[in-house]
């Protein structure tokens, strides 16, 4: 599939829920291309995989997670594009234009981009189902947005609560089997970050009203400052998880360890271009 | 999911309201476990993030897109 793709395809990721939305030239370059296919109510998800020439034919619909079936039907749109006349002939580009900002959030400037990655560190049955051990052993990945004014606090050896904040609500979430509930404001029961020079030192306890999802951690950080500039951010934060959100289903039974380390991002990965998952539709709330 | 929900409410019940602090050892070794393996295939894949940039190089090169159209970003996991 790797070769495949690196070698026939132009692969692109996106995040349909925007896509759809956008009132933008890109906006309109999708749903031309998803509204060839079974899901043309962009009221709703229109989650898949497509195929499609560069001026925008549909040659594949697909929203199987089967990657032998995924593999072979993609083979199959490669054939059938190269033997199409639209391989033959010049395609037009299509110009950007003006972007609808809306959905195309971009991080803070003069702020810093943090990669957030978590991981369920044991409690699973073990299972001989290859989708379920896939989530059993996922890593997620999400990037935590900091304000300039947050990143000149950093260098002035400080610890800005509303980012601690943010990074709890936010970042302390089992994201590893798909979309998680973010934690409430009065979720977090417990919040305690302090800075010594480099070092950060922390702990939280998160728990839903009804007790059913909770997260109980300490953190150990980072932080250096070169020229006025952070050049260091990692944290690691460490505890026990409990219960799991609408779309994360199969967390493992009871209390189970789970990790959350934070990195800054150097812009070396095309991931660290992604805007937070909690920042989806409303940018302004991830940072108030 | 009876069973899982009367788990998870005792599970919160006999939380300890703190968990240990974090040594530099320990610190060291989860940064280890989670930082991915960039062999993996999916990283190998050349994903571009913006679907008309990868519209001008699909027609620059004469190549059919292959877009991954997810709810959240496909990138968020892996």
């Amino acid at each position: 599939m790797f070769e495949l793709l690196r070698t026939k395809f132009i692969p692109v990721a996106i995040d349909q829920a925007y896509e759809r939305r956008q009132k933008d030239a890109e906006g309109e370059f999708y749903r031309s291309i998803a509204s060839q296919g079974p899901r043309k109510n962009f009221q709703g998800t229109t989650q898949g995989f497509y195929v499609a020439t560069p001026a925008g034919e549909l040659l594949l619909y697909n929203n199987n997670r089967d990657p032998e079936k995924v593999l072979r039907l993609t083979k199959k749109a490669s054939v059938t594009f190269a033997a199409s006349k639209s391989a033959k002939r010049a395609t037009k580009p299509i110009a950007s234009g003006k972007v609808d900002a809306r959905y195309n959030p971009v991080p803070p400037e003069g702020g810093l981009v943090v990669r957030v990655r978590a991981k369920v560190l044991g409690g699973y049955v073990a299972t001989s189902d290859r989708w379920r051990k896939a989530m059993q052993t996922a890593l997620s990945r999400d990037n935590l947005w900091i304000t300039q004014k947050e990143h000149a606090a950093l260098v002035a050896g400080e610890l800005p609560k509303k980012l601690m904040r943010r990074l709890t609500r936010f970042h302390l979430v089992d994201n590893t089997r798909g979309e998680p509930p973010m934690w409430q404001d009065k979720e977090v029961r417990k919040i305690a970050f302090e800075r010594d020079g480099k070092r950060i030192r922390g702990s939280v306890l998160l728990r839903t009203e009804d007790g059913k999802r909770g997260y109980v951690a300490s953190m150990l950080g980072f932080v250096e400052v070169e020229k006025d500039v952070v050049t260091r951010f990692d944290l690691v934060v460490n505890g026990e998880f409990w219960g799991e959100g609408r779309y994360t289903r199969n967390a493992p039974a009871g209390r189970f360890p789970f990790a959350v380390s934070l990195t800054l991002a150097d812009g070396s990965d095309v991931a660290d271009a992604i805007p937070p998952q909690a920042s989806r539709g409303w940018v302004e709330g991830y940072f108030r | 999911a009876f069973y899982v929900s009367v788990l998870s409410v005792l599970a919160a019940v006999s939380i300890p309201a703190q968990q240990p602090t974090l040594s530099e050892a320990k610190f060291d070794e989860l940064r280890a476990l989670l930082t991915p393996d960039p062999q993996t295939m999916w990283r190998r894949i050349p994903w571009r993030v913006e679907l008309l940039e990868a519209q001008r190089e699909a027609a620059a090169q004469n190549k059919p897109l292959f877009i991954w159209a997810m709810d959240g970003h496909p990138l968020g996991c892996t």
